[in-house]
């Protein structure tokens, strides 16, 4: 579209639109800072003065949130390397391997992002219970992978096909085996792809419920998100420390999202429109 | 003696066992569960059963039971209700707001990606956050309507059953604005500013050329989007649980909140199976239709807009 004629109009409308739409954020932070007895009145202060650290000693004194916190970070971070060990193969080889059946599948790891996770929820916590795999962080970082890995393969399935295949020739004649030309050749050039999957991955995994809450039932590998919601229902008036809690689940993402904005952005397009 | 495997031969078995990892993982963690769920869905599994009984198989009962529940066609009928509006509202937000973002102004593309952080918030964050934004007493909304003078507006609106859906769904849309901002605003990159230039020399004003150029050019996208909407949308379990866990009096349990209460609250496995299983045929029938339509698009690169 052409330049319009007065750009920073369209900037001041955009600002003041998305300054609205932000609001319930703002709304958190401020809350989370705000003393507790100027918390719940008929007329919230738009502004938290005078700032506190109060709620956030609060939440940190609740039960388990430093654990939840530390078994969220393990888990995202299993999900992660779990998803490029088994997904970065896979891609590679859909993407460059002439193979019978890969247009097949293909087609299953996207039908494999359709199921509702409570559909996979409820099976997998009778087998995980079985083998003995609830309450680990296996368990969990296993189910959350069934929600990464096909995603992951559809993302950098492209992104790996882009490489020159020149560059793998070469390496393959100079009698590199396959592993040694995706680990030394492939890998160093696609390194921006891999890791917006990587980030993604992580928050997928960190932001991951309905897991957390079916196949752990213990404090000791229940995620942040699960102590989250069960705090709404223990601590339900104490919005302070609630919201104070809800930022410091929201702080990875935000930073993830902050490094990673410009691969997550063109990997999110990528993956959902071209599928 | 075995001929030596051909360069070509020997890179598609090496090929094979690149994948052979990852589909074995999803075979088993994603493939099977949800075959043993078919399983189980004619099958009387209940708790006991589960601890160490037999299983007795008892064809379409479970199936029976789930449709001569109530509840469950209660159910359907919250799960299209919040799908349709959800969609609805958020496909005409998302749009007006690409249009906005298409033209190129200062700090448009840092605003841009700001907006996207109400979609990559967790839901369980996001649906604590509005809970505390609906609260009936000092939520947020509520003091915005007094302060401009809407205090007939100012309602507890997740705890009342006539206006909970209302919420769940505003929550919703929030999450999904951005979403469907971002791809839309995709598609109006790819229409060719030329066209715009030579209609507007042509005589066609603002809108004509948004209803007889934009709209059509867009028509691709859009579907897409909505048909990965619809997706998204009948899935949403986290933040419907967080912020209503279904009720009051049932009034936000969705299907997959129903899927949930029958397995995990009322353990009874069978009949949640079927359910489960009930639930998968919007996403499978949606999902087959999003294939076929890439296929089409494949076999035809020259549609117009992506």
């Amino acid at each position: 579209m052409r330049p319009p004629r007065r750009p920073w109009l369209w900037t001041a409308l955009a600002t003041l639109i998305t300054a609205a739409f932000l609001l319930p954020v703002y709304w958190m932070v401020k809350t989370g800072l705000t003393r507790p007895d100027r918390i719940q009145t008929p007329d919230p202060q738009w502004a938290p003065t005078p700032l506190t650290g109060e709620n956030y000693s609060t939440a940190l004194g609740y039960e388990g949130l430093t654990r939840a916190l530390f078994n969220s970070l393990v888990i995202s971070c299993g999900v992660v390397a779990l998803t490029l060990l088994l997904g970065v193969p896979l891609a590679y080889a859909l993407a460059r391997i002439r193979m019978r059946g890969s247009g097949t599948m293909v087609l299953a790891l996207l039908v494999a992002q359709l199921p509702p996770a409570i559909v996979l929820a409820a099976p997998l916590f009778i087998l995980e219970r079985r083998a003995g795999l609830t309450d680990t962080y296996v368990g969990l970082i296993a189910a959350d992978t069934t929600l990464t890995l096909p995603f992951a393969v559809i993302v950098l399935r492209p992104v790996l096909r882009g490489v020159a295949p020149e560059l793998e020739e070469a390496a393959l004649v100079d009698g590199c085996g396959l592993p040694g030309v995706l680990l030394r050749v492939v890998l160093p050039l696609v390194v921006p792809g891999v890791v917006a999957t990587a980030g993604l991955s992580f928050l997928i995994g960190w932001g991951e419920f309905l897991f957390g809450l079916t196949l752990a039932e213990g404090p000791e590998v229940q995620p942040v998100t699960v102590l989250l919601n069960s705090f709404v229902g223990q601590h339900g008036t104490s919005w302070g420390a609630l919201m104070a809690t809800a930022t410091l689940v929201s702080i990875p993402v935000v930073c993830v999202f902050a490094v990673f904005q410009r691969f997550i952005v063109g990997g999110l397009t990528a993956g959902s429109v071209r599928g | 003696m075995r001929q030596p495997l051909s360069l070509s031969a020997r890179r598609s078995r090496t090929g094979y066992l690149f994948c052979l990892p990852g589909l074995a993982f999803l075979a088993l963690f994603l493939a099977y569960p949800l075959l043993y769920n078919v399983w189980t869905s004619v099958h009387d599994v209940d708790l006991g059963q589960l601890l160490g009984g037999a299983e007795r198989f008892n064809g379409l009962d479970n199936y029976r039971a789930v449709a001569g529940d109530p509840a469950f066609w209660h159910s359907v009928r919250l799960s299209l209700v919040f799908t349709l509006a959800s969609l609805v509202l958020q496909f005409t937000i998302g749009f007006a707001l690409a249009l906005l973002f298409a033209r190129p102004f200062p700090l448009g593309g840092l605003l841009r990606s700001l907006l996207l952080v109400a979609w990559l918030l967790p839901p369980v964050v996001s649906g604590t956050l509005f809970r505390w934004m609906l609260d009936g007493e000092s939520g947020a909304y509520n003091a915005l309507f007094q302060a401009v003078g809407l205090s007939a507006l100012s309602h507890d609106w997740l705890t009342d059953p006539s206006t909970s859906m209302a919420g769940v769904v505003f929550a919703n849309v929030w999450v999904g604005v951005p979403f469907n901002m971002l791809l839309l605003l995709v598609g109006l990159h790819t229409i060719d500013p030329e066209l715009h230039e030579a209609a507007a020399i042509d005589g066609a004003n603002a809108w004509q050329r948004f209803r007889h150029l934009t709209l059509p050019l867009m028509r691709p996208v859009s579907v897409t989007v909505l048909l990965l909407g619809l997706l998204y949308t009948f899935k949403v379990f986290d933040l419907v649980f967080v912020m209503t866990g279904g009720g009051p009096v049932d009034a936000t349990r969705v299907l997959s909140l129903y899927v949930y209460e029958v397995f995990f609250t009322f353990f009874r496995f069978g009949q949640g199976a079927a359910a489960g299983l009930l639930l998968l045929v919007v996403p499978l029938l949606a999902g087959a239709w999003y294939v076929r339509r890439l296929r089409h698009e494949e076999e035809a690169p020259a549609g117009g807009a992506r």
